[in-house]
């Protein structure tokens, strides 16, 4: 290549560049956690593109980064200029607001800031040959039990708080029709199945992925684990089975934008206006054909587009006390999760 | 100042400098946030009951390790070494391939052995061995990823040793054995040492390959990487440093050791700092009467 032709492409270049700070193209920059990966290359961004261009007149060009939660929390914390965070864990998006990068307090939009939902749900090999129904099955001796480990896995908190909780409806139900157990026993309870259960556990992935690999690779009978996990799975003929618990967890999955990046790009209309846009019907649709649950369906059921019937004891993270307690209460030092593992290590 | 004596500056501040920004800097910078809380604090966050028992499982873990690599590595060195057969230029050559390949792979192909599907998975859960998700597991992981460094420090020194001085020994009446012991052994030792706690410090920070191949449970298969991982993923920096922090410490002391034990008799540390009139390393064969 010759210096003059080196000079000519240095030039487009320049002009180039030129022509995007004068405002044609606007770029917004998406960190997410990597389970909805799909829907967002696939349908949620371009959409989005179309409709913005439709709008406003502009290109959008989105860069979107993939990764686990709480590591796309700490690059974020760390100086990763995300202008949206979409994340499996409201607690991570907490952190990155008690960072001070989002001034706004995120639950005041539309569904409270969630925009994707599922359900915790258990995995068995085809054909179930262990005839697992619920979770009392899980803790019959010689069933093999997977789930991440919550430390590092969110999806393996929503999987131990679904255990948790319940144990306290089973509780309620064996206490028969209108009797109600004391808070002492049900609690009691549900601790002996989360022990009973984690008992049955042999190996504790770092994520949830790595916790379905484990399980393809042929290890355990059953793994617990997003619904939204499993369904694209079996729909793709892997030869296992979905088997959703009359007991429960709903879970939601927030979005936020994040204050001081986008005022820092200038790209707050366009953030807002994405987030916005992840409660549209395109997007909801987007996820779930990936398999998750329409946002509104536990709160308000009739707006169910969905053939994915609702568990009968559904219960919410707000039930079980909201995050801040139900985290202490399972995952703290003295945490029923926490003891759990320590009693079991030490044969007790 | 001559322009020789400038070289040698420049070139002796390159090297401190390079040391200091590469290891020095981040290891004082790791050392001062473990310590920011406190002693107290650095002593409570390592003596927790998960991550004691993850501290004492690695260090089980790498000690077995360690003996074993000793052993194989060093009938390894010494088969690669002193024998001629064919293929040896071959296996020469796959010894160094757990320095070239990825630890997240070597967990993926001990998985690949061992998975509950394989032949020898199948067969080895039919006799009731665990190996996969198990202690074992851990054990193996480690071997494989530290297996170099016996065989690759002793070669060398296994390689200089002169055959004379063995079969002097040997005709002047010593058995095989205590020539082997007497001669043979004293004389590649600093090699061997160098192997041995290289080994056992590289065990002791193995994380890729072993979160694949343990179970991780809490108290049960968790080695102290895999927990320090588990804390920083929970945002609890200060406990993952100060496990950290330990770790780095008994490394630390091990690798003054090694160095206190290899020195060549010349250029030992200060007095202060010995603890004995002849290290090691000074045995030499000709001493041995």
């Amino acid at each position: 290549m010759g210096a003059s032709s080196l000079f000519a492409l240095l030039l487009a270049w320049i002009i180039f560049s030129g022509s995007v700070l004068a405002g044609e193209t606007r770029e917004l920059t998406l960190a997410a956690y990597s389970v909805p990966k799909e829907a967002y290359e696939r349908t949620i961004i371009p959409a989005f593109q179309r409709q913005w261009k439709q709008r406003t007149g502009q290109e959008v060009r989105i860069r979107s980064s993939y990764g686990a939660s709480g590591a796309q929390t700490r690059a974020i914390i760390g100086g990763f200029d995300a202008d949206v965070a979409v994340l499996s864990l409201e607690g991570d998006l907490d952190q990155i607001a008690k960072a001070g990068l989002i001034s706004h307090d995120w639950r005041t939009g539309p569904h409270k800031g969630m925009v994707s939902a599922s359900v915790v749900a258990l995995g068995v090999r085809k054909g179930n040959p262990k005839g697992i129904k619920g979770w009392e099955d899980l803790a019959r001796p010689g069933v093999e039990v997977l789930y991440p480990n919550p430390k590092t896995s969110g999806g393996a908190m929503w999987d131990v708080v679904a255990i948790y909780g319940a144990g306290l409806k089973l509780a309620e139900q064996q206490a028969g029709a209108g009797k109600k157990p004391s808070a002492e026993s049900a609690e009691a309870f549900a601790t002996s199945l989360l022990k009973r259960i984690q008992k049955n556990v042999k190996v504790m992935d770092k994520s949830g992925r790595e916790s379905v690999t484990t399980f393809e690779r042929g290890v355990g009978d059953v793994i617990v684990t997003y619904e939204n996990e499993l369904l694209p799975r079996i729909k793709s003929h892997r030869p296992y089975e979905l088997i959703v618990p009359q007991e429960t967890v709903w879970i939601e999955n927030p979005a936020s934008i994040i204050d001081k990046h986008v005022d820092r790009h200038h790209v707050r209309d366009v953030a807002e206006a994405f987030v916005a846009f992840l409660h549209s019907e395109e997007a909801q649709a987007a996820f779930t054909e990936l398999g998750f649950r329409p946002i509104g369906q536990a709160t308000a059921p009739t707006s169910a587009g969905t053939a994915l019937p609702l568990p009968n004891r559904l219960f919410t993270i707000a039930d079980l006390g909201g995050w801040e307690t139900i985290s202490t209460k399972l995952f703290g030092p003295h945490g029923a999760w926490t003891t759990t593992v320590e009693d079991l290590a030490r044969g007790k | 100042m001559t322009t020789h004596r400038l070289l040698q500056l420049a070139l002796r501040s390159a090297a401190v400098g390079y040391v200091a920004l590469l290891i020095l800097f981040p290891l004082v910078a790791i050392a001062h946030q473990s310590f920011t809380g406190g002693i107290d604090h650095f002593i409570q966050d390592i003596s927790t009951p998960q991550a004691s028992s993850a501290l004492i499982l690695t260090l089980e873990a790498a000690f077995i390790t360690t003996v074993i690599n000793a052993l194989f590595g060093t009938l390894s060195a010494i088969v690669l070494v002193r024998y001629e057969f064919p293929g040896r230029w071959f296996l020469n050559a796959l010894v160094d391939l757990p320095f070239a390949i990825p630890t997240l792979v070597t967990g993926l192909m001990i998985a690949a052995i061992y998975g509950p599907t394989t032949i020898l998975g199948t067969w080895l859960q039919q006799g009731g061995v665990s190996v996969l998700y198990d202690k074992p597991g851990i054990v193996l992981a480690m071997l494989f990823v530290t297996m170099p460094f016996t065989i690759r420090s002793l070669q060398p020194v296994l390689m200089e040793l002169e055959r004379d001085q063995e079969e002097a020994a040997f005709s002047l009446g010593a058995s095989p054995w205590t020539t082997f012991w007497k001669v043979t052994v004293p004389s590649v030792l600093p090699g061997l040492l160098t192997g041995v706690f290289l080994t056992f410090v590289r065990a002791l920070g193995e994380f890729g390959s072993i979160v694949i191949v343990a179970g991780n449970i809490p108290m049960k298969t968790q080695v102290a990487s895999v927990y320090v991982y588990g804390e920083i993923e929970s945002y609890n920096p200060q406990g993952a440093t100060s496990v950290s922090v330990f770790i780095l410490l008994i490394s630390f002391l091990v690798l003054v050791l090694l160095e206190r034990l290899t020195r060549p008799p010349g250029e030992r540390l200060p007095r202060w700092f010995r603890w004995s009139k002849q290290p090691l390393s000074m045995i030499r064969p000709s001493e041995i009467g």
